[in-house]
């Protein structure tokens, strides 16, 4: 090659590394970038205290301030303990976190949202907090916050708030179609839910039956609402009794049942695919709304009297819902676990546990804290969320470090579904990824 | 310029000689901070990627990573081509067909899974060939699709591009009032970031309440009804090639713009004193003096259309069906939603030289001329 061939290979191999090189970076958050979101929560530096520091995936604005406020309540209790607390943006949150793991720059104490939590403790990143947390302590949360933290007999993470799903609605809508209002104990059956969508669908002011909040977009919504389907006719993301395989199990008759169920929503115009706003119930334009606690703050204030919550439908192995949400670990790598631990357990505290669920309308962790919520205390309009936490409706999503696999091979699943692809075809393919990344890690042993 | 120079330069030999040694160190010492960056942002990093792409390493894993050789590229080239024949009635003994009379054939996944050795293989596609049935199969299908939606694109986009680019850049040259106006409108959507971009057109292309279908609607006079530009398969990615020409145009357009100021008044002026009427202008004077300018921003742009991620990752993630799966996108879930690190690399490093391959052929092609060599 002459010279100048040469200088011109050298000048476009550079720009073509450029290329890779810019594949990756935006793919690949740095903590340093994401420092630049701090929190003003950072106390002054007390005189010879230690310093814990603090990640948190920045949910709603209320959500922010409350953990502020809790924060700030630490700090006038604890002068002698620092919180170097910083906020990361949600959307990318999870996979900040694994590169800060892989980096080994984890901070002491950060929150993970639900399931993803195995993943960690199986990498050996979390500290288990058994020898912290007291045998009362632990029965004073809710099962499903035990259940969800507890992996390979230990416990790793604690919330101060579980989540609750289910369908909201307009009594005012119900009755002009005659619908009968559900209970946990007689939920709507297959036939009835269908019948109930297509009188509500008939309505004049209803656009749109069933709002399954599509704006959400594909993600860990889809996983967390749908795979509820999937259990209620008998199917699941992954056989359970093994943690080996999903055949069988999440192509099998009843997912496939299931999932064309749902398609079936879609065709019949029932579900906005693409909805252009967050206020499709809010509205009216929407009958039912297929959405968590979330909402709740919201949907109380401009629906009013007239909301209703419901349990999901029966759809032959009994009514199903989601749980799980935001929990609290430790870090392996954190030099001072047990100050961290005293700051885990202040933000654990009845009273800042309702700092919190106030905000953000979740279900409190802690039966004493439930007590003193208006919302979810016995006859609170939230209660079913808590009927369903303690009743066993709720069924977590699947506790393996394969979780991350088996919730982005759903969700690709789901989003082709819904856009008409074939069931069984696209269940498949989900399950042939899952399987082959167990294989890969020889099941996670 | 620098060829007179040169030339005064060595009437004195000796001395310049050493004045050539020094203007050597100076270019180094100039080259010095630019080759920094180069070799730790780029060539460090692919280097590791190389290596990496040789292992099974995941991003969280208490298991140490293994040396799996050229495993990971084994998976990514894997194929196969198999003939298929259709389902026989055991009892009749005819080929089965359909309720639309179509002729039945058996699962793919049913033929893979059935033979050892297509272990590792999904589906890519399958289509009849004299008369046959064929599945074609690939090791990671989601690669292939994405390697041949980046090609549909560069294909598509590059040229159109181009094109409008060297048409808004001919527009903006005219010497009339507001001509900087518009340059400014043509060039802002570049300085906006891409995901502000891709949220607004989101919007833009919404099915229900967007303001393209309503558009459409009102100048067709509600013959045309409202489309789902993001969720039908066959538009989704040619939505997505329609914003990415709006958003990059106006890079392309300020570079040709230099071009077109660079070339002398007096060969304009030549022109029109042999007759020239303003196309042949344009085709005989214009575009042989923007040959340049034309080779960079077509390689410009051929680069940067391989690199189609952030519109896709925000709008569509990939589907309806991998409509608009990019191979960046497949790295990135591959690497990070799937943890796949190893995999990951072995698809960057094998996309790196397909590009590089295709940029040296581009060279190849068409040369750049140049006034001193």
């Amino acid at each position: 090659m002459s010279k100048k061939g040469l200088l011109i290979f050298a000048v476009l191999a550079i720009t073509t590394l450029i290329l890779s090189a810019c594949g990756g970076a935006a793919a690949t958050p740095t903590p340093e970038q994401a420092a630049g979101g701090e929190a003003a929560t950072e106390a002054p530096a007390a005189a010879g205290g230690s310093t814990v520091t603090l990640w948190f995936h920045s949910g709603r604005g209320a959500e922010r301030d409350a953990l502020t406020e809790i924060l700030g309540n630490f700090a006038d209790a604890h002068p002698e303990i620092t919180v170097d607390a910083v906020e990361l943006p949600e959307g990318d949150y999870n996979q900040q976190v694994q590169a800060a793991a892989v980096a080994n720059d984890l901070p002491c104490l950060l929150d993970f949202d639900g399931p993803f939590l195995y993943n960690y403790a199986w990498g050996g990143f979390l500290t288990p907090l058994d020898d912290y947390v007291s045998a009362d302590m632990k029965s004073d949360f809710l099962p499903s916050i035990i259940d969800q933290g507890t992996y390979q007999d230990h416990l790793y993470s604690l919330g101060q708030f579980d989540s609750g799903l289910a369908i909201w609605a307009r009594k005012s809508y119900l009755d002009a179609a005659g619908v009968r209002i559900p209970t946990l104990d007689e939920p709507w059956t297959r036939d009835e839910f269908d019948a109930a969508l297509a009188s509500l669908q008939a309505l004049p002011e209803v656009e749109y039956a069933l709002d399954l909040k599509m704006n959400y977009g594909r993600g860990e919504w889809y996983t967390y609402a749908f795979s509820p389907i999937l259990q209620s006719f008998g199917g699941d993301l992954i056989d359970r009794s093994t943690y080996e395989t999903a055949e069988g199990v999440l192509n099998g008759p009843e997912s496939v049942a299931a999932m064309e169920m749902v398609q079936g929503w879609f065709q019949d115009g029932y579900v906005n695919p693409e909805p252009a706003g967050d206020t499709d119930f809010i509205d009216g334009t929407a009958a039912l709304s297929w959405v968590g606690h979330w909402v709740a703050p919201d949907y109380i204030e401009n629906v009013g009297d007239d909301l209703l919550l419901l349990p999901f439908p029966d759809f032959g192995k009994g009514s199903k819902t989601g749980m799980g949400s935001w929990n609290w670990g430790i870090t392996s790598s954190c030099p001072n676990p047990d100050d961290t631990w005293t700051v885990l357990d202040f933000m654990l505290q009845p009273e800042q546990i309702l700092i919190m669920t106030n905000a953000n309308g979740a279900v409190p962790a802690r039966s004493s804290a439930i007590a003193n919520s208006e919302l979810y205390a016995e006859g609170g309009l939230l209660r079913l969320f808590v009927q369903q936490l303690e009743g066993g409706y709720a069924v977590p999503r699947p506790i393996t470090p394969a979780y991350p696999t088996i919730t982005t091979a759903f969700q690709e699943a789901f989003d082709n579904i819904k856009d008409g692809s074939n069931v069984q075809d696209e269940l498949d393919g989900a399950v042939d990824q899952i399987d082959s990344d167990l294989e890969e890690n020889n099941f996670y042993q | 310029m620098s060829v007179t120079q040169n030339t005064a330069v060595s009437a004195v030999p000796a001395k310049g000689a050493l004045k050539r040694r020094n203007e050597a160190v100076t270019a180094w010492l100039f080259m010095v901070p630019a080759a920094l960056g180069l070799i730790i942002f780029l060539i460090i990093p692919f280097l590791m990627a190389f290596y990496l792409s040789l292992t099974n390493t995941r991003l969280i894993s208490p298991e140490p990573a293994d040396f799996v050789g050229l495993r990971n590229y084994a998976t990514l080239f894997n194929v196969a081509l198999i003939k298929v024949e259709p389902v026989i009635d055991e009892q009749t003994g005819a080929v089965m067909r359909d309720e639309n009379g179509n002729i039945e054939y058996p699962r793919a996944r049913t033929i893979l899974h059935g033979d050892a050795k297509y272990e590792g293989l999904q589906e890519a596609a399958q289509f009849n060939l004299f008369g046959n049935h064929y599945l074609f199969a690939a090791g990671d299908p989601t690669f292939l699709r994405g390697l041949k939606n980046n090609f549909y694109f560069v294909l598509v986009v590059v040229p159109l591009q181009t094109a409008l680019a060297l048409l808004l850049a001919l527009l903006i040259n005219q010497k009339i009032k507001g001509s900087n106006l518009f340059r400014t409108i043509y060039f802002s959507p570049v300085v906006t970031t891409m995901v502000v971009v891709a949220v607004v057109w989101t919007f833009l292309y919404n099915p229900g309440e967007g303001t393209i279908n309503a558009f459409i609607k009102t100048a067709t006079f509600g013959l045309v009804g409202p489309q789902d530009w993001l969720s039908n398969p066959k538009l989704a990615f040619p939505s997505i090639m329609l914003l990415s020409i709006w958003q990059g145009v106006g890079f392309q357009m300020v570079i040709f713009l230099a071009g077109l100021q660079e070339i002398s008044e007096e060969v304009y002026e030549a022109a029109a004193i042999d007759g020239c009427n303003m196309i042949q202008e344009f085709f005989f004077v214009t575009l042989p003096q923007l040959r340049n300018t034309t080779i960079f921003v077509v390689i410009a742009t051929t680069i940067l259309a391989f690199q189609l991620f952030v519109q896709v990752d925000v709008m569509t993630q990939g589907g309806p069906s991998d409509a608009t799966m990019t191979t960046i996108l497949h790295v990135v879930n591959e690497g990070f939603r799937q943890q796949r690190i190893g995999y990951a690399s072995a698809v960057t490093v094998a996309f790196f030289l397909i590009v590089l391959f295709i940029s040296i052929i581009q060279r190849m092609v068409v040369p750049e001329e140049r006034a001193v060599d």
